[in-house]
């Protein structure tokens, strides 16, 4: 591995060079909660902070994107979105994990020209948490709170001084002309080894089973009486799925002027919660029931992912947790499974040990 | 189809009943953001805008809730002459803040406000212009956004019949990361409320009274339980909903009511 260090004090000039060549965002704070927003500088930058209502994926699917401008007469088709060279400070490694499955989902098949072009364009910086984040997180049990691919850089704060691994040419560009970032010294990694060996204490396991079990459970429990349960709590709000990292269903318009000359075709955020989301022609709903969206959402997060993209679905950032006011929260929801298939039983699949492994 | 100029311009009128005429000032206000709108229609009445009227129009917006029976009569008029009929505001829609009074004897309150005079007045249940007449389209909201008044009417005139949004406040709310109410310990209607007003209300600060109606299929049960989680009693629940929701909350009892009778 590749490390650079840099003194602490130093930071804001780095920010600061960042900030006249990039658009830069990361977390701020905004009425009690943590947002990633743009920066005009290192003040309100929070790096030490729990966790942000939206994931940084909006950087990635904008909640709301033109993708095409077009003339109806067929004169003009052009791709909308010309994305700003962004760098993205403090991503949790949780969020990292996210972003490698979105990497999978918007490239396989047809590569998604929108997706691609904002994924060019950002530069993830995330940061290595050292205790967890909040009360609903359990990245733990799911593989997630630490990091070795899938970044640019990786920040660890080792007190004085932050250690960054360079994880690619575009990260490490970063430091290009900045005096105060240093190459590691054995000294350096000895720290960096110990913080990144002793901070396991702060993040307990609570799952009542392991992660590579999460599919076969799944799988052996969709007729499981708790989907009604759920059913009957859910308020089908929608609050779950827009939060969420791994959460990439979206909806596509097309808006017209008034004189039907010009028209913009738009994609936004769509919900498997919400009434209409499987609503087809003719007025059938093949998932009516909130049971049944409740089920589709958890077999989504934990075994349909894994059977089109070889990656559980859910990062365990426990954001859904925190948005629910039904309190259905997935920790919950998996351990009642697992007590009502006696989960101990199941037979792993071979592909989560392999991924999970790797 | 959209009136190309070789086409007559669509002539439309606005009507209002029992309302604040909020929704029609909306309208003027949209309309300056979107002087376009008024080169395709051509407007022939409007109360609050011209002095002009007409008995002949092919597109109506009714403001305001039906409150009197002799609304009626004037309210099938309109439905007569207009070929689509539009309900505007939450007054037509859902009977509005008017409703609120159907949950006590109605001679109570008209002797509240009329006094000695109530005999002079004579009043019903305010109800949505749908209880009397066949409605196209409802522009929800009280008052309504402006900007959905105009994506809805260049829908009209496109030939579309562009639905109303039918996902509840939340999904608008989350996407603007507000912050929630509940989080404050206040209460909000978010979770069964129609979006379509970018979560104005959280914005700030403030919880959804509900104003756009609920969705379709919300969970009341599931509601009710969060909001007596949230300290409500059954009386401060049914409070909470009468704002803008007597109406729905009411008619959904009564089938609930009928639902359960045949078990016994
Ligand atoms: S399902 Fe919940 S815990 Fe899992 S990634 Fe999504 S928001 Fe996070
Ligand atoms: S946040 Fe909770 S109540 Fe809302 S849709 Fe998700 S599970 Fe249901
Ligand atoms: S819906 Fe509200 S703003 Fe519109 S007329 Fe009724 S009371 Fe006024
Ligand atoms: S403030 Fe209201 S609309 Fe927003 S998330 Fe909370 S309940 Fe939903
Ligand atoms: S937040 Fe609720 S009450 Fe406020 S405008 Fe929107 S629907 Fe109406």
């Amino acid at each position: 591995m590749n490390f650079k260090i840099m003194p602490k004090s130093a930071f804001a000039d780095w920010v600061d060079r960042l900030i006249g060549s990039y658009r830069v965002v990361g977390p701020k704070r905004k009425h009690g909660q943590y947002v990633f927003d743009e920066l005009r500088g290192v003040e309100g930058l929070e790096l030490h902070y729990p966790t942000s209502v939206l994931p940084p994926k909006k950087y990635l699917v904008p909640q709301k994107e033109v993708l095409l401008n077009y003339h109806l007469d067929g004169s003009r088709l052009e791709i909308a979105s010309k994305p700003e060279p962004t760098v993205i400070l403090g991503i949790h490694t949780c969020d990292i994990h996210a972003l490698k499955l979105f990497d999978r989902i918007f490239s396989q098949g047809f590569t998604d020209q929108h997706y691609q072009a904002h994924r060019d364009s950002v530069i993830l910086v995330s940061i290595e948490c050292l205790e967890m984040c909040g009360p609903n997180a359990y990245c733990r049990d799911m593989g997630t709170a630490s990091a070795t691919e899938g970044f640019d850089l990786h920040m660890i704060d080792l007190g004085d001084v932050y250690a960054f691994n360079i994880g690619s040419q575009k990260g490490a560009d970063l430091f290009k002309g900045f005096r105060q970032a240093f190459d590691a010294i054995d000294t350096d990694v000895d720290q960096i080894n110990h913080v990144l060996a002793t901070k396991w204490d702060n993040f307990p396991y609570r799952l009542d089973f392991d992660v590579h079990e999460m599919p076969a459970l799944l799988h052996e429990s969709f007729n499981s009486t708790l989907w009604d349960e759920l059913g009957q709590k859910c308020l089908a709000c929608g609050s779950c799925t827009q939060v969420c990292p791994t959460c990439y269903c979206f909806d596509v318009t097309d808006e017209v002027d008034l004189l039907m000359e010009e028209g913009q075709r738009v994609r936004r955020w769509d919900s498997c919660q919400i009434h209409e989301f499987a609503m087809v022609a003719g007025g059938h709903n093949f998932r009516e029931r909130l049971a049944l969206r409740q089920r589709h959402r958890f077999m989504r997060k934990g075994k349909y992912q894994m059977d089109a993209y070889n990656m559980v679905g859910c990062v365990g950032c426990g954001r859904c947790a925190s948005a629910c006011l039904a309190g259905i929260t997935p920790i919950d929801v998996m351990n009642e499974l697992c007590a009502r298939q006696q989960c101990s039983e199941l037979e792993p699949f071979a592909s989560v040990v392999a991924e999970v492994a790797a | 189809m959209i009136p190309k100029k070789q086409k007559a311009k669509p002539r439309v009128a606005f009507f209002d009943f029992t309302s604040c005429e909020g929704c029609q000032l909306t309208v003027i206000d949209a309309l300056q953001y979107h002087p376009e709108l008024l080169d395709v229609i051509d407007i022939v009445e409007f109360r609050e805008a011209s002095s002009d009227s007409s008995d002949v129009y092919d597109i109506a917006f009714i403001e305001g809730s039906c409150t009197r029976a002799s609304d009626e009569m004037r309210l099938r008029t309109i439905r007569d002459t207009a070929s689509v009929v539009v309900a505007l505001g939450a007054c037509a829609h859902l009977g509005g803040i008017n409703a609120i009074r159907n949950k006590q004897e109605l001679d109570d309150v008209r002797h509240y406000v009329y006094d000695g005079k109530a005999d002079w007045f004579a009043t019903y249940a305010p109800r949505a212009i749908s209880k009397v007449i066949e409605v196209d389209l409802v522009v929800p909201g009280c008052p309504i956004s402006g900007a959905e008044f105009v994506r809805l009417v260049k829908g009209l005139l496109q030939g579309r019949m562009l639905e109303p949004i039918d996902y509840p406040l939340c999904i608008e709310c989350k996407l603007k990361e507000n912050v929630c109410v509940y989080q404050r310990g206040e209460i909000c209607l978010g979770p069964i409320t129609r979006a379509g007003c970018d979560a104005v209300c959280p914005m700030y600060g403030a919880g959804c009274e509900g104003c756009r109606g609920m969705i379709t299929n919300p969970n009341m049960d599931a509601f009710y339980t969060v909001l007596r989680e949230h300290g409500l009693s059954q009386a401060e629940v049914e409070t909470k909903l009468t704002l803008f929701l007597t109406n729905q909350t009411m008619s959904m009892s009564r089938e609930e009511a009928v639902h359960v009778e045949p078990t016994h």
